[in-house]
């Protein structure tokens, strides 16, 4: 319809420009424009003078009426066109990027395979109606990019829908890189835009901007699927101290199942850790669930994530995830330092000594000038029993750190610096518990210990109270791990409220800003205190739980109930499970699905933990068959950080053991385990991805098109900055919608003079 | 003063009114009703049951009615001993009754010496006054986890406070009993914690036990005798036939003294008398030490 009106496509009007082609000036045009209308006026006014029905307002309209048709008509003898780039016929090269993953192999299109439809589309005219003006050259995407054979060699007969995934930006790189030596004119990209390499990067985009070729786009595929279940992210710590309480955090969304019910089960080996019922929310909703498991005992856990398939599913391939969980053998050391005997201490060392993953290690004032130190397990530094460490490297043996009623001024203010760095430089965990002699009552606040607290602390004595006083979790205690001593959120909740009370709390001052207030005290009396407030500090992270009486939870509760024992556990390893030892790898992914390139980080620290940076780090990696030593690379921008890239020769388990030497010196190992899986990526994200293929289009001046309008593909492909153009000028003068204009101003004052009774 | 009754012992109890506990007495029945739906309300609301620990109060003993209760008995502290009120037997020696709460022997004056050490010897931040407890089937006495027993040769438990007294253990509760002499009295307190824990034995205690190096370093102990000591020459030492001092106990599934048990000995009368310059100090600074260290072991163990 476009085109019959004005003579050309909407978009030769998008890519051009309209240019005056007289050769006369503008404003010589402006002035004629001006004179006919001055008079024209001057003839209406005069004519009106001597009618009775034309006047005033009539004649206005006249006038106005009168001169657009002169304007018009003047317009045209200054000869209107648009000026626009085109291809020039048989010098240029069209791509045509056909997909060729896996996800083409749906059998959606209406008739036949995705793949089918694209090739059919190709035959039916398009290839042909391209070779008229362009050379062609055909391609086939997955995870990389391929040159296929001549269209008219069979070319097409190539494709096979088995890539394992589907990579466009790598793709459309490589077709950018054929373009510096080849005249590319356009890009036809054939898809369902269901790419798995986590959509087309800006440098991409940029790229092909840059280069001003557009890419054309004919998607395939249905853009919703009927019935189906999509897990679309699983998230969970990719470390964890044996028998830890782990959170997964699972999305998903469905279509044709809403309002009904499944099950999330959390496996390992088969066996099952954790079930979760779910009501599927409305078709195409994105859904967040958490759910809770259990660790288990040390080793390297496959956990996979999974809703079973449901009746009538289309595509149960995409119901699955699995996530590497590293459960280390390590035992990480916590000091705690009491400053007198009290409830707390016992009940607290009592809480978590049947927790094997935590290792205790206290010391008590008994006396004003004594000092008793209990280390069960016998390794922590030797010269602890004279008491709190007066040497970082001492200190820094600890991962977690406890201050109990002890006041600030008991330590040297080397000591609280050391306390300090403990958090900021080693990332080890500070806990603060309430007390007489703790907090703001025993001088934190004047301390540079104060700098690392959670809470601001009053400026002000008797801040601990003995009164009794509730706990109550915050909307943020209702999501936390560390609070969650039921399974049930709701039941956690209702099960925090039935807690025996505490006869103390603390007012440790309002959260920092970034902390968070897990739990409020609830004192019988008046107010509203935050109880358990955590943040994380530097590499570190601190707490204050601002209590000296939650034993009450162990003593006056029967003796099977495990409330406090959990609390504790669960406090005491969010304090050090994330603390880091001298040497850390690391890698952006452990799963890699249907990816080759692992890449390595390893965080190298001395005894100080002052980043390492002159170090001798190597990567050891063993998998089925392959034994590699990979020389890890000092980080330019960061101190003490080592990196490197290795190339996964197959599909398998890969353990990675990281070294680190300083000459003579040790400074580490330490594991990690990756793994990577071929054939998973094209399982999910099946359906037709529109809106990439239609941002691709519109970020690169193409045009997405549907494969039924893939004909009028062969038109506007002429229209390119890119490859070998000339400049070519249409006339715009015999647009048929200009002499509709004019015969429309025309006949429209005729019909107002008839209606006037001029006529 | 008031008079109220002991439901158990049928003795006259006496409550301090020198300074009377801290509880608030609403005088007119509007404010009572006032009161008591604020309690109702507050209780709905919390689904919570807040029963603070109770008030102390002060019963009338055999030996004192009239010790002086000090000044900052109301103070609020972290810590405090209890003294185990139980139901005794009026005699298991077979001969004339005693007539008397055996629970009662030494105090307060014993407990108020003891408080007192504890605060000029430790860290424990204390009470001034003990606090007596009852395993009356409520809540209140897991209030108190440390809690010492004095004369438990005569106690007589029935079962509903024995199983009791084994929840208190089990959750983390510290029992010390003293003052009980002998074979009869022996057995009959152990008629009592065989029902307790039936599946634990009691056993000496070794000298390397953290409970005697907590502390002080307690591996030199001898018996240290009750006032008969002073006031029967010439310084009988045992009672009955109580002639060598026994430091036993029970311990818990992790190896820790739940019960310590000072047989054959009266660090009661030692801690009640070391103010009285005809008691020898050996025994009393025995007493004292003992009493530090099972203290200090309780909080850290």
């Amino acid at each position: 319809m476009f085109e019959f009106f004005f003579k050309y496509p909407a978009s030769v009007f998008s890519k051009g420009s309209i240019v005056l082609a007289g050769g006369w000036p503008v404003w010589l045009l402006i002035v004629a424009i001006l004179a006919a209308g001055a008079a024209l006026a001057y003839f209406v006014r005069r004519n009106a003078e001597s009618s009775v029905r034309v006047k005033g307002g009539r004649s206005a309209v006249v006038w106005v009426l009168q001169t657009l048709l002169a304007a018009v008509l003047l317009l045209l003898l200054w000869h209107p066109a648009l000026s626009v780039a085109t291809l020039r016929p048989q010098q240029n090269i069209v791509a045509v990027v056909v997909d060729d993953s896996s996800s083409m192999a749906v059998d959606d299109a209406g008739s036949g395979s995705r793949k089918n439809a694209a090739v059919n589309v190709l035959n039916s005219g398009l290839v042909k109606q391209l070779q008229e003006r362009f050379q062609v050259r055909l391609y086939k995407l997955s995870d990389h990019l391929d040159r296929l054979e001549a269209y008219d060699k069979g070319g097409l007969d190539k494709l096979t829908a088995a890539g394992t995934a589907t990579h466009i930006g790598d793709s459309l790189k490589q077709v950018l890189a054929d373009a510096a030596s080849l005249p590319i004119g356009a890009v036809v990209l054939l898809s369902d835009g269901a790419d798995n390499s986590g959509g087309i990067d800006l440098e991409t985009i940029s790229e092909v901007r840059r280069q001003r070729i557009p890419v054309h786009t004919i998607g395939f595929g249905r853009e919703k699927m009927a019935h189906d279940v999509e897990l679309t992210g699983v998230e969970t710590p990719a470390r964890a101290l044996p028998d830890s309480r782990l959170s997964a955090t699972v999305t998903f969304h469905q279509h044709g199942y809403a309002g009904g019910k499944a099950k999330i089960f959390i496996r390992d080996g088969g066996k099952v850790l954790a079930a979760h019922d779910i009501t599927f929310k409305a078709d195409g909703v994105e859904q967040t669930e958490n759910i809770l498991y259990n660790a288990g005992p040390v080793g390297v856990k496959a956990i996979e994530v999974a809703i079973d398939p449901l009746p009538g599913e289309e595509n149960s391939r995409n119901n699955k995830m699995v996530q590497m969980v590293n459960v280390d053998k390590r035992t990480p050391r916590i000091l705690y330092m009491e400053g007198e005997p009290r409830w707390e201490f016992k009940f607290l060392r009592r809480a978590v000594e049947d927790d094997r993953s935590i290792h205790l290690v206290t010391i008590l004032r008994t006396t004003q000038n004594k000092i008793y130190v209990q280390d069960e397990h016998g390794d922590a530094p030797k010269n602890i029993k004279d008491g709190f460490p007066t040497r970082v490297e001492d200190l820094f043996e600890f991962d977690g750190l406890i201050l109990g009623s002890v006041d600030a001024p008991y330590f040297t203010a080397n000591q609280q610096e050391m306390m300090k760095q403990f958090v900021d430089r080693r990332g080890g965990g500070l806990l603060f518990l309430g007390g007489r002699e703790a907090l703001a009552d025993g001088g934190y606040a004047r301390s540079v210990l104060n700098e690392v607290l959670p809470v601001k602390l009053p400026d002000r004595k008797n801040t601990f109270v003995r009164d009794p006083a509730t706990a109550e979790l915050t909307a943020q205690g209702r999501d936390s791990l560390i609070t969650r001593i039921e399974e049930d959120p709701q039941k956690n909740v209702e099960r925090w409220k039935k807690l025996p009370y505490m006869m103390n709390f603390q007012d440790a001052g309002q959260p920092k800003p970034g902390a968070v207030v897990l739990v409020d005290a609830l004192p019988t009396s008046v107010g509203k205190f935050p109880l358990l407030t955590i943040q994380n500090y530097g590499r570190g992270r601190t707490a204050v739980f601002a209590t000296a009486g939650s034993w009450r939870w162990q003593m006056l509760q029967p003796v099977a109930d495990k409330s406090h024992e959990m609390f504790y556990s669960q406090l005491l390893r969010w304090l050090v499970n994330d603390t880091p030892r001298r040497l850390m790898v690391s890698t952006p992914k452990q799963m890699l699905n249907d990816e080759t390139l692992v890449k390595l980080r390893a965080d190298v620290r001395d005894k100080a933990f002052l980043a390492a940076a002159d170090a001798t780090v190597e990567a050891h990696v063993l998998g089925d068959g392959v034994a590699e030593t990979v020389e890890m690379r000092p980080d330019a921008l960061d101190a003490g950080v080592y990196t490197a890239e290795w190339t996964i020769p197959k599909s398998g388990s890969y353990v990675v053991e990281v070294t680190a030497k300083r000459g003579a010196e040790d400074l580490g190992r330490d594991v990690l385990t990756f793994r990577r899986d071929d054939g998973v990526a094209e399982n999910f994200h099946v359906e037709q991805n529109r809106e990439l293929l239609e941002k691709l289009s519109s970020e690169t001046g193409g045009k997405y098109y549907k494969p039924e309008d893939a004909k009028k593909l062969g038109k506007d492909i002429n229209y390119s900055e890119a490859g070998i153009t000339v400049r070519e000028t249409r006339d715009l003068w015999d647009m048929p919608a200009i002499f509709l204009f004019l015969l429309m101003l025309r006949s429209g004052e005729w019909l107002l003079r008839r209606k006037w009774g001029v006529i | 003063m008031e008079k109220v009754k002991d439901s158990e012992n049928t003795a006259a109890t006496r409550v301090s009114t020198r300074h009377a506990p801290r509880v608030l007495m609403p005088r007119a029945p509007q404010a009572q009703a006032v009161l008591l739906l604020v309690v109702f309300v507050t209780a709905w609301a919390g689904q919570q049951t807040i029963q603070p620990p109770r008030e102390f109060k002060e019963y009338p003993g055999y030996e004192y009615n009239n010790f002086p209760v000090p000044e900052d008995y109301l103070d609020k502290h972290e810590w405090t001993r209890a003294r185990l009120k139980y139901p005794s037997f009026l005699n298991v020696h077979g001969y004339a009754a005693d007539g008397y709460n055996r629970w009662t022997v030494d105090y307060p004056r014993s407990d108020r010496h003891l408080l007192a050490g504890v605060r000029r010897l430790t860290r424990i931040d204390t009470k001034s006054v003990e606090q007596v407890v009852d395993l009356d089937g409520e809540d209140d006495v897991y209030n108190w986890p440390v809690m010492y027993a004095v004369e438990v040769g005569y106690w007589n438990l029935p079962d509903d406070q024995i199983a009791q007294l084994r929840e208190y253990l089990l959750r983390g509760g510290f029992f010390m009993c003293d003052d009980f002499h002998g074979t009869i009295e022996w057995e009959n307190f152990m008629r009592v914690m065989k029902k307790v824990f039936p599946e634990r034995r009691v056993v000496d205690l070794d000298n390397k036990d953290p409970i005697f190096h907590v502390l002080y370093d307690l591996d030199e102990r001898f018996q240290v005798p009750g006032m008969q000591y002073v006031v029967y020459p010439p310084h009988h030492m045992y009672e009955y036939d109580g002639f060598v001092a026994r430091w036993e106990g029970i311990y818990d599934d992790k190896g820790r003294v739940m019960v310590a048990i000072c047989h054959n000995m009266d660090l009661g009368d030692a801690w009640e008398n070391s103010d009285d310059p005809t008691y020898p100090e050996r025994f009393a600074d025995l007493a004292y030490r003992i009493a530090m260290n099972y203290f200090i072991y309780d909080l850290s163990h």
